[in-house]
Formats: C-alpha cells, sequence, structure tokens
C-alpha cells in the first residue's frame, strides 16, 4: 500500500535563516488526491521537492523531522514529480515527443517493450498521441506541459506529486489533467497536488492543505475552500467568494452545484 | 496619441494579417482594431496563433500579407525597438523575468524610459508610478533574482508599464501568479485603460479576464473566430466549449442562478445575488 | 554523414586535427583543411562552411602580422582545420544518438548525458539568447549607434543570458532527477545507432594512421 508520511517536518534551504517549511505532518494514500493551497511563497512547491527526495538530498539545505515513504516495488522511481517549469524538466536530449516521453523509463533500465507500452499509454491518457513524431523544441507551453506529465507518468510513479500541472494549459486542457489526475488516484495512485486552481479542487481533491508561511494553517474537506478564513485569505472558490461578497449567510458554497442547492434555501424561505 | 488625422484614438489595426512559420500557416487575414482605452483579451487553443498575434503587434515579426499599424506606424517600416521607444507599444512576453538583468528592481525597470531618452526626472518619475501600480516600491532596491519568480514576471510587467505606452501588448500575465498578485495586475490594467491605454491581452485565465477586460477576440486555426463583448462570450458555455474554453465560476454561477443580467465579474454577481436575495420577503 | 556511427564522427573530428598537427606543412595542412572544410560546408552554408571560415579567419590575421608567410600559411591550415572539424561535428553529430551510443557501449547514463549536453548546450543558449534579444528591443534597445550605446546593448543581452543561464543551471540538474537520470542504473537503450563493421575499420584505420603519422615524425 502507498503512502506519504511526512512527520513534523521543517525545512531549510542552503544559506538561509529561517525555515521555508515549519513543522509540517501530512499525510497521503493510495487513491488519494491531496491538495496543497496557499499564497506564492507558501512552501507548497518546498513541501513536494520534500516528499519527492529531492529537498534536501540534491537542493541541499537541512531536514528536521521524519519523511516516510512505501511504494509499491521498490526504489524512488516510484516516486514521480512534476516540476512548475517544464521548458527545465524536458531533457533536451530527444528529437522526438516520443523518445522524449521514453526518456525516464529508459533511464530507469526497463526492458524496451515495456517502455513502449507504458510511452504509448502515457501519451494516449495526455491526448498527445498525435505529437508523438513532434521535435519537443517546436511545442506551444501547453503542448509540453502534457508531454512532461506523459513523460513522469510514463515512469509508472505510485505517488504523483504535481507542481501547477495545468499552468500552461488552456482551459480545456486544464480540465482534461484535472479529470485524468482524478483518474490516476482512482486506480490507485497517491497524489500531492500544489496548484493555484482552487476552482478545480472541489472536483477533484480528497482533502485540502491550506499552507501559509511554511505552516500548516488548516487542512480537511474541499469544503474548506469554502471557510470564511480561507476566503479571507482570498484561498476560497469564486462561488463561495461571491455567496460571501453578497452578505449572504453561512455555510457558503464551494460549488456551483453547491450553490444551486444553498439558494433553494435561500429562497424558499 | 499625436496626429491629427483620424486615426488618432486607434491604438492599433490589423488589416487582412497573414504569417507563416516556413511552409507551416500560423495567421490568416486577421483584421481588428484597438481604439485607445480599450480593454480586449485574445483567446483560444494552444496554438491557434495568439503569440504569433503579440509578436507581429510589436514588430518582432512582419505580416506576410496585409498590415499592422500602430497609431499610424506601418510595422513593415520600423523597428519593435522604434516602436517601443515612439510610446507606440509596450509588451511582455512568456517567461519574461528573462530579460532582467540590472542590479536593483528600479533600474531595470528604467530600462525602457531610458532607452526611449527620457530627461532623467521623467524616469524616475514613470519607474515610481509603474512600481507604484503594482506595488512594487518596498522591492526597487532588491536585486530581481533574489525574488521569487511570481515577483520577475511582476518587475517585467513594471518595465513595460514604465514605457507608458498606448498600447500594452501581455502574454499571459496571470499565470502562475496567486490570486492577490493576479488582482494587482488586474488593478494596473483598469487603472492604465482608464488613463486611455488600450489593451491586448493573451490570457487562458478566463476569470482574469472577466474581471480586467471587456471584449474578447478568440482565434481558431489562425482566424479570428468572434470579436464581441467578453461579458456575452464568458456567459455561453455552448460558445465557449468548441474553442476550448470553458464557463469561469462566476459565469456558471450567474447561469445556474439564473441572475439578471448575467455577470461575469465577481462583484457584479455578488451585487446582483444580495439584489435577489434582498427582493424575498424576509421569513 | 549524419547517419554514420556517432563514434566515427568523433573519431574523423579528432583525427583531421591530430593530422594536420603532424603531417609536414603545409600540404598536409592544406589536404586536412580542405577535407574539414569541405565537411563543413557538407552541413550547408550557413551551418557549417561559413561559421568555420569566419571563426577561422582572425587566427589568419593574427597569424599573418606575428609571423612571415610560410609559418602563417603552415599554422593557419592547422587551425583551420581544427575549427572546421569542430564546427562540422558540433552540426552533424545528434546529441540523442551519441547518448545512445555512448550506453550502448556501455557507459553510463549520467556520464553520456553531461558529454552530450555540452554539444546541444548551443542551440538551447541560441534560442534564450534570440528571446532575449527581442524582449530586449520591445523594451526599446536598439540593435545601432556608436560605440557606447553597442557596448549598452550588449551589456543588457549578455547579462540577463548569463544571469538567467546560471539561474537554470540548478533547476536542470533537479530536472534530470526527476527524469530518473540517477547514477548506478544501466539506461535501456531505444534506438542504438547501427554501427558496420566497415566503420570500425575506419575508425581503427584513422587511429593507426595518425599513430604512424605521429611515429614518422618523431622518427
Amino acid at each position: 500500500m502507498t503512502r506519504l508520511a511526512l512527520e513534523r517536518v521543517s525545512f531549510w534551504y542552503p544559506a538561509t535563516d529561517g525555515p521555508t517549511l515549519r513543522d509540517v505532518s501530512l499525510e497521503v494514500a493510495a487513491g488519494e488526491v491531496v491538495a496543497l493551497v496557499g499564497s506564492g511563497g507558501a512552501g507548497a512547491s518546498t513541501l513536494l521537492l520534500v516528499a519527492g527526495d529531492l529537498a534536501p538530498r540534491v537542493v541541499g539545505g537541512k531536514l528536521e523531522g521524519r519523511v516516510h515513504f512505501e511504494g509499491r516495488g521498490k526504489g524512488k522511481e516510484r516516486r514521480g514529480i512534476v516540476l512548475p517549469t517544464p521548458w527545465t524538466q524536458v531533457s533536451g536530449m530527444a528529437f522526438t515527443v516520443w523518445d522524449e516521453v521514453a526518456f525516464g523509463p529508459a533511464n530507469l533500465g526497463w526492458p524496451r517493450d515495456e517502455i513502449a507500452r507504458h510511452v504509448d499509454r502515457a501519451l494516449e491518457r495526455l491526448g498527445s498521441a498525435e505529437l508523438r513524431a513532434r521535435d519537443p523544441a517546436t511545442l506551444s507551453g501547453g503542448e509540453l506541459q502534457r508531454v512532461i506529465i506523459a513523460g513522469i507518468l510514463a515512469m509508472d510513479p505510485a505517488l504523483l506529486l504535481l507542481d501547477e500541472p495545468a499552468a500552461e494549459l488552456d482551459p480545456a486542457g486544464a480540465r482534461d489533467v484535472w479529470r485524468l489526475v482524478r483518474a490516476l488516484a482512482n486506480e490507485g495512485r497517491a497524489v500531492l497536488v500544489a496548484t493555484s486552481d482552487l476552482d478545480a479542487l472541489p472536483e477533484l481533491a480528497d482533502r485540502v492543505v491550506w499552507l501559509e508561511r511554511g505552516r500548516v494553517m488548516d487542512a480537511g474537506p474541499p469544503s474548506l475552500l469554502a471557510s470564511e478564513a480561507l476566503c479571507a485569505a482570498q484561498l476560497g472558490t469564486r462561488v463561495a467568494g461571491v455567496w460571501r461578497a453578497a452578505g449572504l449567510s453561512t455555510p457558503y458554497p464551494a460549488t456551483v452545484a453547491d450553490a444551486v442547492r444553498r439558494w433553494k434555501e435561500v429562497m424558499g424561505r | 496619441m499625436e496626429g491629427s488625422d483620424g486615426t488618432l484614438t486607434t491604438a492599433l489595426r490589423l488589416d487582412g494579417v497573414s504569417f507563416a512559420y516556413g511552409a507551416l500557416p500560423a495567421l490568416s487575414g486577421v483584421s481588428f482594431a484597438l481604439a485607445a482605452g480599450e480593454r480586449v483579451a485574445l483567446l483560444g487553443r494552444n496554438g491557434a496563433g495568439k503569440s504569433t498575434v503579440a509578436r507581429l503587434v510589436t514588430g518582432l515579426l512582419r505580416p506576410a500579407a496585409g498590415t499592422v499599424s500602430l497609431g499610424g506606424w506601418d510595422t513593415r517600416d520600423r523597428t519593435p525597438d522604434a516602436l517601443a521607444r515612439s510610446g507606440r507599444v509596450g509588451s511582455v512576453f512568456q517567461h519574461a523575468d528573462e530579460q532582467l538583468f540590472a542590479r536593483t528592481l528600479e533600474d531595470d525597470v528604467s530600462f525602457g524610459p531610458r532607452a526611449a531618452g527620457l530627461p532623467e526626472r521623467d524616469v524616475r518619475r514613470r519607474v515610481a508610478a509603474a512600481l507604484a501600480a503594482l506595488e512594487l516600491e518596498p522591492l526597487a532596491r532588491e536585486h530581481p533574482y533574489d525574488l521569487p519568480p511570481a515577483l520577475r514576471k511582476l518587475a517585467a510587467l513594471a518595465g513595460a508599464l514604465a514605457l507608458e505606452p498606448a498600447l500594452l501588448v501581455l502574454d499571459e500575465p496571470t499565470a502562475a501568479l496567486d490570486r492577490a498578485l493576479s488582482a494587482r495586475v488586474t488593478r494596473a490594467l483598469l487603472e492604465r485603460a482608464a488613463g486611455g491605454v488600450a489593451l491586448l491581452v493573451i490570457t487562458h485565465d478566463l476569470t482574469f479576464a472577466a474581471e480586467a477586460l471587456e471584449r474578447g477576440l478568440v482565434l481558431d486555426r489562425g482566424r479570428l473566430a468572434c470579436d464581441e463583448p467578453l461579458a456575452a462570450l464568458l456567459g455561453s458555455a455552448a460558445r465557449l466549449e468548441p474553442l476550448g474554453l470553458a464557463l469561469p465560476p462566476v459565469a456558471a454561477l450567474s447561469a445556474a442562478l439564473d441572475l439578471p443580467g448575467r455577470p461575469v465579474r465577481a462583484a457584479d454577481a455578488a451585487r446582483a445575488l444580495a439584489r435577489v436575495a434582498g427582493g424575498r420577503p424576509a421569513p | 554523414m549524419t547517419r554514420r556511427h556517432p563514434f566515427t564522427l568523433l573519431t574523423i573530428a579528432g583525427a583531421l586535427p591530430a593530422l594536420a598537427w603532424t603531417l609536414p606543412a603545409p600540404v598536409g595542412g592544406a589536404v586536412t583543411a580542405a577535407t574539414a572544410l569541405t565537411l563543413a560546408a557538407s552541413r550547408g552554408l550557413h551551418r557549417g562552411l561559413w561559421p568555420a571560415v569566419l571563426t577561422a579567419a582572425p587566427f589568419w590575421l593574427f597569424l599573418f602580422i606575428l609571423h612571415d608567410v610560410p609559418t602563417t600559411v603552415a599554422i593557419g591550415l592547422r587551425i583551420t582545420t581544427m575549427v572546421a572539424s569542430f564546427v562540422w561535428v558540433a552540426a552533424a553529430l545528434e546529441p540523442a544518438r551519441l547518448v545512445e551510443a555512448m550506453v550502448a557501449a556501455g557507459w553510463s547514463a549520467s556520464v553520456a548525458y553531461v558529454f552530450a549536453a555540452t554539444l546541444s548546450a548551443v542551440p538551447l543558449l541560441k534560442a534564450r539568447a534570440r528571446r532575449i534579444v527581442d524582449a530586449q528591443r520591445c523594451r526599446g534597445l536598439a540593435a545601432s549607434g556608436g560605440v557606447t550605446a553597442r557596448l549598452r546593448a550588449l551589456r543588457a543581452l549578455a547579462l540577463p543570458l548569463i544571469l538567467s543561464a546560471l539561474h537554470e543551471v540548478d533547476e536542470r540538474s533537479l530536472a534530470l532527477e526527476t527524469r530518473g537520470l540517477v547514477p548506478g542504473v544501466r539506461r535501456t537503450p531505444l534506438a542504438p545507432p547501427h554501427d558496420s563493421a566497415a566503420e570500425r575499420v575506419l575508425r581503427w584505420g584513422l587511429v593507426a594512421l595518425c599513430v604512424a603519422a605521429l611515429t614518422w615524425r618523431v622518427a
């Protein structure tokens, strides 16, 4: 059973005084999508690096507390992380999109037919199969972002760490990626995602964790995004924000469907 | 804009513009014009030709057919830097943080006005105004690379504001910004537009578009598929879907609750909601 | 030629300068320089021949100022061989194929990657430089003017290029980790370049030729 657990984790980047993460505890299990929300600089990206065993191992710095991960099978290749900057995550070593997606699996030393199977499946799931013969250098930002997600997915990670995976996508593309993320969790992967696309979360996340200046402020079901505290911090959903600005009573609805239900109550009185 | 002909309120005009990258057609027969103070969203799928329009408008590309004119200047006869220095256009492209290089934010923002040859006093006034518009004054003396990427992006935008151009061309100005920073950008742009600056903004962020912009141009495979008020476009799921767009949440709320006027801006929707709810008899 | 095995390309690019410096001047240098320039030209006028000629030209000028004509010709031809060979191999050798070849030959993927990344850095930097030039021109940077204006322009282009490249180095090493590039794992070659017996003979032949030339000159 895949499970990621952070126990009282604090993290300092090299040559900084203050910690970027303070006393963070958090758990993600197989089948779950946990979303990190917070304003810029809250530490969500750093938390993903810590969860992905990249901080402090690769970026340096100092960690206190415990990061525990058990995946299906062994080895760190079972954690896949999508960075917020697809243009730096591209290998630069591939002449076709297919080879780019295969870069990761090939590095893992898998047999060639297994690589091919995973690459084809990943490209298909990202709706990028028709890009397979394209030169990665000629892709648009949105196309490249999907290719990178496919490249990570092709490595078949049990835990997916996603940092703003839809930032470069058009709204339809973003919706497709969120649906895919949900489907990946439903088939038994664990997902930890940092996103500012708060309105997508009620349909996507099982739990929401609110980070502010490296600290967990609150955690709970997606309805947290309609709470007074998150709305006041500009981290509520738009629907909740409108409801609140209208001066209507709590609880605020998080989604349009919630709003329709609440509206019937308000108008029925 | 200076000039005494009838075009003085037209910041930008594209007339039958076509462009191709080698054999790959990118735009065909695109025509539209922007008046001073107009706030225009340029929408469409990835690869629809939006960035090509931005590069044509700033003079980085020249049209294969048709004309692009900025305040009466044909881009075919000018270089991008001359267009920028003349105050006709300021632009911020994606990955704009790559362009920063000065020792302080303030210095970097003054790059444009200095290149335009303005007297030092004007440079300082413009830089101060640009930093203030984006609430960056406290960071004026910071080194750009000491700032997080989101603030570097704002710094690049301040650099374009400091040129005080008649037209601002922005490519995804709110991508990777949190809501508070997005709101800052919205405020700054609304303020400039109120002063007569025309805005042409490429964006996927329809919520931002609804708040900051008023007219929507949609490109579909290199052709102008639609040119109409944003409020009408953003309110119609049936129209948005085939263009790769989705109903933004406030518009979806207005539609689901059948709010009068189908508002797409959050403040308008809140007002409509309060009015309708307030009109009910008390329990 | 680009379809040849990457090791063959590297061997040719190494052997030509080696022969240029060992064979007697000016005939040896003339033959190797002509060969290298022909190879460079085969990559196209703009990608191959011109960069080679333009890079070699200043060396000829300096040599001419410092030396007599025979020395200038002798050393100039050797330098031209070096420059043209490098330009040719940089244009002809595809980094991805080199990685595949090195991995197939038993090198670790990380080492192969570092090697190939040096070759692929040039086009990536070029693309970034292009974006920065565009961005600065849109901020009003004039590409012409007097000497001070040009120097200032150069600074506005070079500094951001260096700063952003340095900034990206950290991100790149992180990014490669995320793509499974870790030491200790044998990478699967996806499409190892075809290596024929004839090519192997050619490579060893070239090496033997270089050794023979060296022995002959030293003896």
